[in-house]
């Protein structure tokens, strides 16, 4: 039999958070279990380098840590909170990454999309999701941030405009743009790619 | 996602798919709901974020993540720092540093006032263009009152 605390996931975030607030580590651990994954793969399609991703996350977890006890739940789902805290922490991140770059201390790639890129090109297959992941690279900042927030926090545009700090028009406007710039960038390129194939056949 | 991996995400948040976190959630929905499933189908925007999704999947060791939060979360109890948290926080070092500032000023103000105090005798003489000697007293006979004497103007 399944425990009733495993049948809805709000009071299951809720009921861990409130455990690393009285300074449970085992919560924390499983908190990090069920957020750890997405909040990762957040911030580093949001960054575009897994390594600062990396960091950004731990970042995260140890604030949650030091800062459970400020979660209300009155105020908000955990999950929103825990997409806020991350989005916050990758635009420092990326203020950071700015500055080092701009006074020469830093050499800056796109390191997670280059490495799939060679992959994608190697098996020359799953075009398509080569061509979203690379479409996603290029979108304006916040566009991808709604974008991402959607796709990988299955977020609500409620929450988004939450975790964004505006208002849930401005968050709603993000993301429509941002797919449709998406689905224009797949559409050009899947058709280049149908004509040079067809210019090899003939 | 494979039937292992739904198998064994089941194990660990439970049977109520739509309870699981995200990413896993949206994963395991496409995966019951199969290439057929007729709710994308009819909401192409929502087929649109599971393709976004899907290009964006990556490998990720959670248990790794939580090993170095961890002893990043140990590390900080082992190292406690002398100064109060508040102070640690921006806000708070942002708050000393301005309360700082308003003290060393007013402080700087009040020394000013009372080594500026001149007796009416001196700012005559100095508006008399009399120079001050070292001590702030005025030189050859310009203590005397300047409206009565010979050197008034």
């Amino acid at each position: 039999m399944v425990p009733a605390a495993v049948q809805h996931e709000e009071p299951r975030d809720d009921e861990l958070l409130a455990r690393v607030a009285a300074g449970n580590q085992g919560a924390l651990s499983e908190l990090i279990a069920r957020h750890g994954r997405g909040l990762r793969i957040f911030a580093a399609r949001y960054l575009g380098n897994a390594g600062d991703a990396e960091d950004v996350v731990q970042e995260v977890f140890v604030t949650i840590w030091k800062q459970a006890a400020r979660f209300d739940p009155a105020r908000g789902r955990a999950s929103t909170w825990l997409y806020r805290i991350t989005a916050n922490r990758c635009i420092d991140q990326r203020r950071r990454r700015a500055l080092r770059t701009f006074i020469g201390l830093d050499d800056v790639h796109d390191e997670v999309a280059s490495q799939e890129a060679d992959a994608e090109a190697a098996t020359a297959a799953r075009q398509e999701l080569a061509i979203v992941r690379d479409g996603l690279s290029r979108l304006p900042e916040r566009q991808r941030m709604a974008v991402l927030l959607r796709a990988v926090g299955d977020l609500d545009i409620a929450a988004i405009a939450e975790v964004m700090g505006g208002s849930a028009g401005s968050a709603e406007q993000l993301l429509v743009r941002g797919r449709r710039a998406l689905r224009d960038h797949l559409r050009d390129h899947l058709a280049t790619a149908a004509d040079g194939r067809e210019r090899k056949s003939s | 996602m494979t039937r292992d991996e739904f198998e064994r995400n089941k194990r660990r948040f439970g049977d109520d798919v739509d309870a699981w976190p995200a990413p896993f959630r949206q994963e395991a929905l496409t995966f019951m709901a199969g290439e057929t499933d007729r709710s994308l189908q009819d909401d192409p925007d929502r087929a649109f974020d599971r393709l976004v999704l899907e290009a964006v999947l990556m490998d990720s060791d959670e248990q790794a993540l939580a090993r170095k939060v961890l002893a990043r979360v140990d590390a900080g109890q082992a190292r406690p720092s002398f100064l109060p948290g508040f102070l640690l926080a921006p806000a708070g070092l942002a708050a000393c540093t301005a309360a700082f500032l308003v003290v060393a000023t007013l402080a700087g103000y009040q020394v000013a006032r009372l080594q500026d105090d001149l007796p009416d005798s001196e700012l005559l003489a100095l508006a008399s263009g009399a120079r001050l000697s070292d001590n702030g007293l005025s030189g050859d006979g310009i203590a005397a009152d300047p409206a009565a004497g010979e050197d008034s103007l």
